[in-house]
């Protein structure tokens, strides 16, 4: 995972474990969010996740937590031949998960509104 | 792109491996996992200039792999089916510490026996009616007991007949309390994820 730190920020053990506890809360939403213009194979759902969000995260952490969301019907699952001379397994949101998907994020905007407005005093003091 | 040869001894060791890790869980499953994991493999090892040991090591332990597959696994079995066997397995993967997955186990087993005995009561008081029932000695409300062969000396039964649908009702209230807490307990672990700091 990727420390977004600066220089002057004093990063205590404390500091840490919660940036690893915010991360670890939208990890279900990130790979949702990921899925949802398009089909994705494992491989490019975790380079979308660290390109696009800042989530690095290890194949290990990702594949079994795909394989629970699509045991739970948010995702479904589909293997395709592809040029790479293998076929890849392609993942894509189902109905439940689109409309899953479509309320974390509903609640995620709200909820960073709501904090964003909270904290403009203490980040304008900085 | 750089095909990597199929039967590559590297990844076949790594697939062994993780395949052990894995028994137990359905066939199907696993070779989807192992399928899966061979065509990540392949394609990362594609993207790096055939670095196939750097593809293997992204992927951690196999052990630990593993792990992670039986208890996301356990864990959506659990919130999905809601019986009773899936949420006790889905509990032990659920919480950090073992100390904390133990306190939760023991907690949903102890409402168990609570959900039986009341349930047993209701079924006894049917066929022993006059030794099964809820005692209490009038003017002390902590000797009220759920007991059979009768209550203490000078204890009066409580309830009657209404024992048998109250135990009964009691039983499915606590089985839906006990159901529900270890599901919000299996969610609440789930919510936090599984993600190492790199």
């Amino acid at each position: 995972m990727t420390r977004s730190g600066t220089p002057d920020t004093a990063h205590t053990p404390h500091l840490d474990r919660w940036e690893v506890q915010l991360r670890k809360g939208c990890l279900e939403l990130a790979i949702l969010g990921v899925l949802w213009p398009e089909k994705l194979y494992g491989l490019e759902i975790l380079r979308r996740l660290e390109s696009d969000s800042d989530l690095a995260l290890s194949a290990g952490t990702v594949y079994p937590l795909l394989a629970r969301l699509r045991a739970e019907g948010l995702l479904d699952a589909e293997w395709v031949e592809a040029d790479a001379g293998h076929p890849r397994k392609y993942y894509r949101l189902t109905t439940t998960g689109r409309r899953r998907a479509a309320e974390m994020a509903r609640m995620w905007s709200r909820f960073a509104s709501n904090l964003g407005e909270l904290l403009s005093p203490v980040l304008e003091r900085r | 792109m750089t095909i990597i040869a199929p039967m590559d001894a590297r990844i076949e060791t790594f697939i062994a491996r993780l395949r052990a890790a894995l028994r137990g869980m359905p066939e199907g499953e696993i070779a989807d996992i192992l399928r899966e994991i061979r065509s990540h493999i392949a394609d990362l090892a594609a993207s790096q200039g055939s670095d196939i040991e750097a593809a293997i090591r992204s992927l951690g332990d196999p052990v630990d792999l593993a792990k992670k597959y039986r208890a996301e696994n356990l864990i959506a079995r659990a919130e999905c089916s809601g019986s009773t066997l899936a949420i006790l397995q889905g509990l032990r993967h659920a919480g950090r510490t073992r100390a904390g997955r133990f306190t939760a186990t023991v907690f949903y087993v102890t409402g168990y026996v609570y959900v039986v005995t009341l349930w047993s009561a209701a079924i006894q008081k049917l066929v022993f009616p006059s030794r099964v029932g809820l005692w209490c000695i009038p003017g002390d409300p902590w000797s009220l007991s759920l007991a059979t062969g009768g209550g203490a000396p000078g204890a009066r039964e409580l309830l009657g007949w209404w024992l048998v649908p109250a135990a009964a009702v009691a039983g499915w209230a606590l089985k839906y309390l006990a159901d529900h807490a270890a599901t919000w307990w299996i969610r609440r672990y789930r919510r936090s994820g599984e993600m190492e700091t790199s």
